[in-house]
């Protein structure tokens, strides 16, 4: 770098930050999309601020010339000015058809750089991701590794994501304003978006689906965790495993999260691991898996991470009871559940219409990212769903709940007691 | 016989018939009919406000409860679609009907009673629209309306009312569109070629075509949803191959020349306000014309960057940005000819001249922010969040309705014979200025900090929260502005000042006779040999038209021997038996398909019936 040029540099990087920063606020602005956390975002970044200063300019340029024209040109009482009957000037029309034209042209060029550059193909060894948007929820498989989960990304750092996008009803978008820009998820295609997560901390981010949906668009929400290779490579490993909860062994089926996981309990459960055509096995042992990374640790949680929706007053939430995992286990394997969930080992849970809740017990969020996954919100949320996210598929499950959708109170259902077994149980899926 | 000079006020009771509800009903003067609209929409107005106002109340917090999820969408859709359809378009349309005969020197418009039809489809399609909430099932697809959704994920009645109701709709505009064009080419009056035709009339020639052009398209992908919803046809049907992007790209195809057919009348009217309160013509106005054309013609070849996220490919995504950013030299042409036309002026701060100085200054927002997000890529960071909110409604809001507002506040006293306060004005146009911007620019940081669009609730701790109530409190201080500018109106009508002929010093035709007018416009058709026919001798004021002196009595058409059209209801009548044909097609999904079809067949020859006595009877008596 010339050394003349530093100065002029250093301040143009500090204006750039400070307008940036005047933008995004720099405080508590956990979704701006100003993040500079993946290839991707600098990209838009840098073109965003070569739109902002360009933007700037013209604005102050075209505002200034406006109110000094309104100021010196304003008629003042008792001295009316005859003006001079002008028609045009056409050399001044050609300088500012020019100018923008100009303007447009610096904006051009980077502009199609920037799409043919974010638009090309991913790298050959990216991971794969398969997004699967339904209403109001999402779908997130790694054919690679044989891991369906739902809601919640993971994403090792430093790694590029490819994401394959499909709807399985209408069409959504597929936002993380943090780490990229959108793209929609449409029937009978599949669109690719792929970045790097290429900072250098793990950390939470919000998911959103941004493009209108039906009556829960607001409420189909997801997170993204970076995490570290190694902790990705465990995680993966934890996900291949089967239910980890079965009554009747005394010991653990396995210990959570040692590679390999799925290859143990491949043998005891009936319904193995299938690991995609194709896939690899666990992750390239570049660096010795961590053992038990089960979930992004929750106390690491961000605050803005952490959902904040509120249970609907009367809904009454008990949670001195005490729930029995064993009678949850079989009042969900035998009752409406199966007709939606997959429990990975258990025989009758295979259906793939709801998320798959295999690990369900080891998500930090609930009901599309709208719910932290704790007793109380899981309690209301099996009592009566649809009175906590209008308009969804998941029926309203506690006696004498009313169902806003079926518009009846229900006559059989759920006692509280059972309730808190069902998410024992759920919990005790880690 | 009213006239100007013995009874002003009863311009908006009619000259003809002595303030008869069924001189309105039967009315073919392009005048009233002008009237119709412009209190229809102003109606209109309130309602789609009304909607704006609940949606800002649910959003003041995170997580609010103030309106139900579904009763949101509903109510996001609907006020998109009013201020679209029965609110902007319809107060161009306004200004159209009381405008362009005056101002290309005619009696009335080509077609007279096709005139009135328009108006009685536009009012009896906007009340089929708003019937939707009677039944508690307003449209709740949005008001782009995208397959799936709106077919085979909408069985309710809610889709419904918004497919026929548009399709009601474009007929109203339809019709009008071909009306003005004939008008506009024909009926222009001697020495009147095309350049010297005023501004306002040429904004409007251009937005005809863009009409008659764009709303056979968006009917089309209509008609396509309306088949898929009833008859079970496939064109948006995912699950049989179908590709839902048909329906995006038919949808944009009109779309985007729509955001024209709002932008371009404002544009024309502000184009007339700036010249006669800098006492200077337009500054350009070849450049002016050639610019709106221009920006016309491009508009139909940039509507894929509605759809930038839908994946169409790095070639398509460089087509329509390069497009798209052209649009952008033509609008920055237009606003730079405005700036001229004050520069050197002498500039009287009128409500009129406020509001068209505020459409400089905000459009100017707005057209930034349009330029940023025809990049792609920085539009994939952008598109379906509030950013997009706050752009629209900079060009919209501050762009359209400012406009139509300057107008308003302009053409008033021509229409009524009374002017507007000017006092209670200034607290119009402040109030709605200082709500406006503190509504919609803060939505630039919520959409940039990660606020997606048309959602019901944001979480808490998003770092939202002040901005949101920001936007909400200008809402609040609107609403104000609204209550201001009503109140303007109702008490104006009937006590404002009497306006004379001229009372702001304008260059254009309208300016030569009564306020209102009579019933034939011109006593005799001037012969037109300028641009500025009130300012020939190069100075405003200065003309050889000549001028109706405001306190002589006007003459009657009669007296002066002017054949005049008669007044009929035909048009009325098949404007609503077209209308109940399309409400008959909701029987369908009532499961009452044979009534539906017996009212469909009843309403179909009642049509026919009326029509065919509407064109079997002469306009004018024999002479």
């Amino acid at each position: 770098m010339p050394a003349d040029s530093r100065p002029r540099r250093l301040f143009r990087a500090a204006l750039t930050v400070a307008l940036a920063s005047l933008i995004a606020g720099c405080v508590q602005n956990p979704n701006s999309v100003f993040h500079n956390r993946t290839d991707f975002n600098r990209d838009v970044g840098s073109l965003f601020s070569l739109l902002i200063w360009l933007g700037t300019i013209v604005f102050v340029f075209t505002e200034v010339m406006l109110v000094w024209a309104l100021i010196k040109y304003r008629s003042r009482p008792g001295s009316p000015r005859k003006p001079e009957q002008t028609h045009g000037n056409t050399k001044l029309e050609i300088l500012w058809t020019a100018i923008p034209a100009v303007v447009l042209a610096i904006i051009a060029v980077p502009t199609v750089q920037t799409i043919f550059k974010t638009q090309g193909a991913a790298r050959a060894d990216a991971l794969r991701v398969e997004v699967v948007g339904h209403q109001w929820w999402w779908e997130f498989r790694y054919p690679d590794y044989g891991v369906v989960t739902a809601n919640e990304l993971y994403l090792p750092l430093g790694r590029t994501v490819n994401f394959a996008l499909s709807t399985h009803d209408v069409i959504h978008s597929f936002w993380i304003p943090a780490l990229g820009g959108k793209r929609d998820l449409v029937n009978n295609r599949t669109n690719h978006l792929w970045f790097t997560p290429d900072s250098t901390t793990d950390d939470a981010f919000n998911g959103y689906c941004a493009e209108f949906c039906g009556i829960s668009h607001a409420n189909m929400r997801f997170r993204a965790f970076t995490v570290t290779p190694e902790q990705f490579a465990s995680w993966v490993a934890h996900q291949q495993s089967s239910a980890v909860f079965h009554p009747q062994p005394a010991t653990p089926a396995t210990t959570p999260g040692t590679a390999g996981a799925a290859a143990a309990t491949a043998p005891r459960t009936p319904v193995a691991v299938a690991p995609a055509p194709g896939a690899q096995p666990v992750p390239p042992p570049t660096a010795p898996v961590q053992a038990g990374f089960v979930s992004f640790p929750a106390d690491k949680m961000p605050n803005h991470a952490i959902p904040k929706t509120p249970i609907p007053p009367g809904l009454a939430v008990d949670t001195t009871l005490k729930g029995d995992p064993a009678r949850g286990m079989q009042l969900v394997s035998t009752g409406a559940c199966i007709g939606c969930h997959t429990v990975k080992g258990v025989p009758s849970m295979v259906s793939k219409v709801g998320p798959d809740l295999t690990h369900v017990g080891s998500r930090l969020t609930i009901g599309g990212g709208l719910f932290p996954n704790d007793t109380r919100h899981l309690f209301a949320w099996i009592k009566n769903a649809r009175a906590m996210k209008p308009g969804i598929q998941m029926p309203t499950m506690g006696k004498g709940q009313y169902d806003p959708i079926v518009k009846t109170t229900l006559t059989v259902g759920y006692t509280d007691q059972q309730i808190a077994d069902v998410v024992a149980y759920l919990q005790a899926l880690k | 016989m009213a006239t100007a000079a013995t009874a002003p006020a009863a311009a908006q009771k009619g000259y003809e018939h002595e303030g008869g509800i069924w001189s309105w009903l039967t009315t073919v003067d392009h005048k009233r009919i002008g009237a119709l609209y412009l209190y229809t929409a102003l109606l209109w107005f309130l309602v789609g406000g009304l909607e704006a106002l609940v949606i800002r109340i649910q959003l003041q917090g995170p997580n609010g409860r103030f309106v139900s999820a579904e009763m949101y969408n509903q109510l996001f859709t609907m006020h998109g679609t009013t201020m679209i359809f029965l609110v902007i378009m319809p107060l161009s349309a306004a200004f159209f009907n009381l405008l362009i005969p005056l101002q290309i020197g005619a009696r009335d418009v080509a077609f007279p009673r096709l005139n009135a039809f328009s108006y009685w489809v536009y009012l009896f399609g906007s009340l089929f629209m708003n019937a939707s909430w009677l039944v508690g099932a307003a449209p709740n697809g949005g008001w782009f309306g995208y397959t799936p959704l709106t077919s085979t994920f909408s069985p309710g009645l809610n889709i419904d009312f918004w497919v026929l109701g548009l399709q009601i709709l474009g007929v109203s505009s339809l019709a009008a569109g071909f009306n003005f064009i004939t008008t506009i080419i024909n009926m222009r009056a001697p020495g009147m070629h095309f350049m010297r035709m005023p501004i306002f009339t040429w904004m409007a020639f251009i937005v005809q075509f863009l009409l008659v052009l764009a709303f056979p398209v968006i009917t089309i992908a209509l008609v396509f949803l309306q088949f898929d919803r009833f008859f079970g046809t496939q064109f948006y049907e995912a699950a049989a191959g179908a590709d839902p992007l048909l329906w995006q790209h038919l949808f944009w195809i009109f779309g985007h020349p729509e955001v024209y057919i709002l932008i371009l009348p404002a544009f024309g009217l502000v184009s007339e306000v700036l010249p006669t309160f800098s006492r200077k013509p337009l500054f350009g106005y070849p450049v002016m014309v050639y610019s709106g054309m221009l920006i016309a013609f491009l508009g139909f070849g940039v509507w894929a960057h509605h759809m930038f996220a839908v994946g169409m490919g790095p070639i398509a995504d460089t087509l329509f940005a390069v497009t798209t950013m052209l649009i952008g030299i033509p609008t920055g042409v237009k606003i730079f000819n405005w700036i001229f036309t004050m520069w050197g002026g002498d500039i009287r701060f009128t409500t009129a001249m406020k509001f068209a100085i505020a459409l400089v200054a905000l459009f100017t927002i707005g057209g930034i922010s349009g330029v940023m997000h025809a990049s792609p890529p920085a539009d994939l960071q952008q598109t379906d969040t509030y950013f997009i909110v706050a752009h629209f409604h900079y060009v919209l809001f501050g762009g359209s309705m400012m406009g139509l507002l300057a107008g308003l506040y302009y053409y008033f006293p021509k229409f009524t014979g009374r002017m507007l306060s000017e006092k209670i004005g200034t607290w119009h146009f402040w109030l709605t200025f200082v709500g406006m911007n503190l509504t919609f620019m803060p939505m630039h940081w919520s959409g940039l900090l990660g606020m997606p669009r048309r959602t019901w609730v944001y979480d808490a701790g998003q770092g939202l929260e002040t901005l949101n109530l920001m936007s909400s409190l200008g809402a609040y201080i609107q609403v104000l502005a609204v209550l201001v500018g009503a109140y303007n109106v109702l008490v104006s009508m009937r006590r404002g000042v009497r306006a004379g002929n001229d009372p702001w010093g304008g260059p254009t035709l309208e300016w030569s006779i009564p306020s209102p007018p009579p019933d034939y416009n011109f006593a005799a058709i001037p012969t037109v040999t300028s641009r500025y026919p009130l300012w020939e001798h190069h100075a405003p004021g200065t003309s050889d038209i000549p001028r109706t002196i405001s306190d002589q009595r006007v003459p009657t058409a009669k007296e002066l021997g002017i054949p005049m059209p008669n007044p009929s209801i035909k048009p009325l009548f098949v404007a609503l038996f077209m209308t109940l044909m399309f409400a008959c097609m909701l029987l369908i999904h009532l499961g009452k398909t044979p009534l539906a079809i017996a009212g469909i067949i009843t309403c179909a020859t009642l049509m026919t019936f009326s029509l065919y006595s509407w064109l079997l009877t002469p306009l004018e008596d024999e002479h």
